[in-house]
């Protein structure tokens, strides 16, 4: 199969699938428990980690399923925690702009952001050099 | 010639998807975008094999799996899931799904699962 070809679909449907990612992301801001701009996120997020994975985007696939499993633990929750989460999320997102406008301009697979991808699994002490790590506290496992 | 609906919200998949059934003889017959979608274009096209996403909006691929095997109880319905949707993947099969095959898609495999389902007695 000649996954050449899909590169230009995934830069056009993913393009479109984080800008509906933005705007459920600032009805979020209106309204933590808005349950259909948390599903729409997670949908968003497991569709562009599906397209990733198949283009072997790894750095995408990574920010992408972090994000997914970050807003499967807000679905199970119902809302999210704090506008420091929202912050989170947005980080998340325009990561991932950035990632997929580097595809589209460069022609270059983007560069990894594991410290992101842990930041959004709520790993944060694998975030942060060691000295700048919290201590660890018992967190729900990352499937 | 064997008839495949292809149920996926994201058109990337619904093309490569295509492109792998197509290349082996196969016929997309439909295509759907949604788990309502999905239902009622199985009802319309009567297909011999759906393959099914599990994270839909409208209607879950799950949801759509009981509402095809409502409308015919040896309806076969092959799951396109993720690492670790293992979960998921088995509350599909509960539902009344065949089998399963993962993403990211590798052609060969989708091909043997579609031909195995399509052998299989109901």
């Amino acid at each position: 199969m000649d996954l050449a070809k899909y590169r230009q679909v995934f830069i056009e449907e993913s393009t479109e699938h984080l800008a509906e990612m933005s705007s459920a992301l600032l009805e979020l801001e209106k309204d933590f428990a808005d349950g259909e701009a948390i599903d729409l996120i997670f949908r968003m997020a497991h569709s562009i980690k599906g397209m990733a994975a198949s283009l072997e985007f790894d750095s995408i696939t990574q920010v992408s399923h972090a994000l997914e499993d970050r807003m499967q633990e807000i679905r199970q929750a119902g809302c999210v925690a704090d506008f420091e989460e929202l912050a989170v999320l947005f980080r998340g997102l325009e990561r991932l702009e950035s990632m997929v406008a580097t595809i589209r301009e460069t022609d270059e697979t983007p560069a990894p952001d594991p410290a992101l991808a842990a930041v959004l699994a709520n790993r944060l002490d694998e975030s942060l050099p060691a000295q700048d790590a919290p201590k660890k506290k018992a967190l729900p496992p990352i499937l | 010639m064997a008839r495949v609906l292809v149920a996926d919200d994201a058109s990337f998949m619904r093309q490569m998807i295509r492109e792998i059934v197509e290349s082996e003889g196969f016929e997309v017959c439909g295509e759907a975008s949604d788990g309502i979608e999905a239902v009622d274009q199985f009802k319309k096209l009567q297909p011999d094999v759906v393959t099914m996403d599990i994270v839909m909006p409208l209607k879950s691929g799950i949801d759509a799996v009981r509402g095809i095997v409502a409308l015919d109880p040896g309806a076969r319905v092959v799951m396109c899931s993720a690492l670790g949707q293992e979960t998921l993947v088995a509350e599909a099969i509960q539902a009344g799904a065949k089998d399963f095959i993962v993403k990211p898609f590798k052609p060969d495999a989708v091909v043997e699962t579609l031909k195995k389902v399509l052998e299989k007695e109901d």
